[in-house]
């Protein structure tokens, strides 16, 4: 059972023979994604999909996923205790933690797609502060050590009361503890606006540029954050889902099934509100007959629209509106990986949306500083196409593996859950909330 | 304060492409890339109309242009505020120029180009010959790069490599901010449009559709400010200011003497028809 000590809960006592495999797959897979970042730092960004008309790629729809799955953990780890109440207590530390390691996941997306990784240090030297990549850049990085203050914060004590050399030489005291409380709350105060400013400046990053399509809109940053809900507290409903599965964490099913219910709300919100918000204009504004506005606007073009919206909208809010449906977990986690692959379908809708069409597509067009794998025989491109090749999948995933190794190793050394003053965990969630 | 720019007469383009194979050999620019690139508005294809022909019941509105393109030079240039080490900024003389050094290679400036002018050295630059051409060092593998009007040309006093060798004396260097520049009195007198106008980019390339201007003749490598004549008929025989008048005479009876000399190859011909 539980490793206990004093009053704190670790989730992982000590690796068993499945968890050195989980281990070892993901260490394969940092290894194999090193080394095709070493092929492609060798061989140049060739290696990649992308050209010079399709230019930016998975790397970039990524990072925007990562971004946004870094949402949710601090969001309801801080959002209670912002507003002083115990509420998701159980999930904060788990979600501050796989926040922690979805930036870190979305900062290191950046370097692959970097052709020159070597001039980065041009970031502090040469800085232009009109650069919404600038922006991106201090938020990222004060959003991350924001992260890290914070689940050592949250932690600490406990850290001390196991004798964890983690605790920095803090003592477990009640007076100490009170501090901090007042602590987490400030921390929650700065947490908050700081999630909006990285989801709205990620955002900008597209909305401003006038060149590519539908991202010079002023709805993009809005949509950052809708997303950011919903995909972040997607993921932390699957990792806690699996962590209660397969380690001693221990999810309180009435705040699962509650935090389900927030996740139809966010994406009621985002797929179907939004996304209506967003078409409607358009749509009225470009056609002349009723039905004609109507199934323009209900009706999208791209299969990564229908991914998104069908896939990762309606069935995810269809399975979690459903009163018979929404409390069982199995129907709360696939709810929540549909929500959580939706989202990265409407990242890769926004990539495509800006670099598919060229604003002056003229023959011969643009020359692509490369051949298109299999799609075209000469150097000239009227339109973008990208598809990824086997690099960038697999440097993507030696990236996300490092980010469940940082989850993994946080269940191992981080007292992830208070087992005293949560009589609830008790519950095994039969009792309905409403 | 000079602020460069370029007009490109639509009317007088004959889409011969010499603009974009002296601005590669010129500025050593990689193979499969291309600075400067003579597009076709009309058909699918290069070199196509738009349109049918005039004959069968055919509507007869063949039609086609060609619209040379590179860097815009923009004044509100969206891939120089984006850039975020500085790499790309805005020369005290108007020009959009890449500190190679700098760049980083995120690309974010071919994101926010409007234009597609910009390219990216995906693997190793080749350079045909091996050892490049032109008078511009090569860039290397994961930077951006793009048109810089030649700057190391104008430099020295000289006109860009696409504006000296148009055949059709179509493309205008010079000057916006001097009223007096050839650039400026076309912009002034002829209708002219820049390139996606509504996105607010302000391009430096302004393009004359419509009526033809009588473009300018290039007779040297000079830029127009460099000349002491500025008019478009002068023949610019810079290097002897004073032979002035005696230039231009030149030019008239120079091309006269090439028209009553030359062979006329159909003149005859015609005639004979029109005896029989």
């Amino acid at each position: 059972m539980a490793a206990k000590t004093g009053s704190s809960r670790v989730a992982i006592p000590s690796f068993g023979g499945k968890g050195k495999l989980w281990i070892g797959l993901l260490v394969a897979l940092m290894i194999a994604g090193l080394a095709a970042w070493g092929y492609q730092l060798t061989t140049g960004l060739i290696a990649t999909g992308m050209r010079n008309v399709f230019s930016w790629g998975l790397y970039i729809m990524m990072f925007v996923l990562f971004v946004g799955l870094s949402a949710g953990g601090l969001i309801i780890s801080s959002a209670p205790k912002f507003f002083h109440s115990h509420r998701y207590e159980g999930f904060a530390r788990l979600g501050v933690l796989v926040s922690l390691a979805c930036i870190i996941v979305a900062g290191l997306l950046i370097l692959p797609d970097i052709g020159r990784p070597g001039r980065l240090y041009q970031f502090f030297t040469s800085p232009d502060f009109r650069s919404p990549m600038v922006w991106d850049f201090g938020i990222v990085l004060l959003y991350g050590l924001l992260n890290l203050w914070y689940l050592w914060l949250l932690t600490r004590r406990d850290l001390a009361a196991r004798g964890s050399s983690l605790a920095l030489g803090f003592k477990n005291t009640e007076a100490g503890r009170d501090r901090d409380r007042t602590l987490m709350f400030w921390t929650a105060a700065v947490a908050l606006p700081t999630a909006v400013a990285l989801h709205s400046v990620t955002g900008w990053i597209f909305a401003t540029q006038v060149g590519r399509g539908d991202w010079f809109s002023p709805l993009v940053a809005p949509v950052f954050i809708a997303k950011a809900l919903v995909s972040g507290l997607g993921l932390l409903l699957i990792v806690s889902v699996l962590a209660d599965r397969y380690t001693n964490f221990e999810v309180d099913r009435e705040e699962l099934t509650s935090l389900g219910k927030i996740l139809g709300i966010f994406l009621a919100f985002h797929v179907v509100y939004l996304l209506a918000a967003e078409r409607l204009p358009h749509a009225w504004a470009d056609h002349f007959e009723f039905w004609a506005i109507m199934s323009n606007f209900l009706i999208g073009d791209s299969v990564y629209f229908w991914l998104w919206t069908v896939v990762g909208g309606a069935v995810p809010l269809a399975m979690l509106a459903l009163p018979p449906l929404r409390k069982r977990v199995s129907v709360i986690f696939t709810a929540s990986v549909l929500a959580v692959v939706g989202t990265m379908f409407e990242g890769i809708r926004l990539v495509f949306t800006g670099y598919e069409v060229a604003n002056i597509d003229s023959a011969p067009g643009i020359s692509l500083g490369g051949e298109y794998t299999g799609i075209t025989t000469d150097i000239w491109a009227t339109a973008g196409a990208y598809t990824p090749t086997l690099v960038e999948i697999a440097v993507t995933l030696g990236i996300i593996a490092f980010g469940a190794l940082i989850v993994t190793l946080g269940l191992k050394y981080v007292p992830i859950q208070r087992v005293d003053a949560e009589p609830s965990y008790a519950t095994d969630g039969g009792k309905q909330d409403q | 304060m000079t602020n460069y720019g370029l007009v490109i007469d639509q009317e007088r383009c004959i889409g011969c492409q010499a603009c974009a194979v002296s601005c590669k050999q010129e500025n050593n620019v990689p193979m499969g890339q291309f600075w400067n690139r003579v597009l076709t508005e009309g058909g699918e294809k290069m070199d196509t109309p738009s349109g049918g022909y005039p004959e069968d019941g055919g509507s007869g509105s063949l039609d086609m242009q060609y619209q040379p393109t590179a860097c815009q030079h923009c004044e509100n240039a969206p891939c120089v505020k984006v850039c975020p080490v500085n790499a790309t900024y805005t020369r005290d003389d108007g020009i959009v120029e890449i500190d190679y050094d700098k760049c980083i290679g995120c690309r974010y400036c071919m994101a926010a180009c409007p234009y597609n002018a910009r390219v990216f050295n995906w693997d190793e630059p080749e350079h045909m010959p091996e050892e490049g051409t032109g008078d511009v060092e090569a860039r290397p593998q994961g930077v951006v790069e793009k048109c810089t009007f030649c700057s190391h040309r104008v430099e020295d006093g000289l006109d860009p490599a696409c504006v000296v060798n148009c055949p059709a004396d179509a493309r205008i260097f010079g000057d916006l901010d001097d009223e007096t520049s050839t650039v400026s009195k076309y912009i002034n007198e002829y209708e002219t449009d820049q390139l996606l106008e509504d996105r607010g980019t302000k391009p430096k390339t302004h393009y004359i559709s419509g009526e033809m201007s009588p473009g300018r003749p290039q007779t040297s490598d000079k830029m127009e400010s460099e000349l002491d004549d500025v008019s478009p008929w002068s023949d610019g025989d810079d290097d002897v200011p004073s032979k002035e008048a005696d230039s231009v005479g030149s030019e008239s009876s120079s091309s006269s003497h090439s028209v009553e000399g030359g062979e006329i190859p159909y003149a005859t011909p015609a005639k004979s028809g029109g005896d029989d």
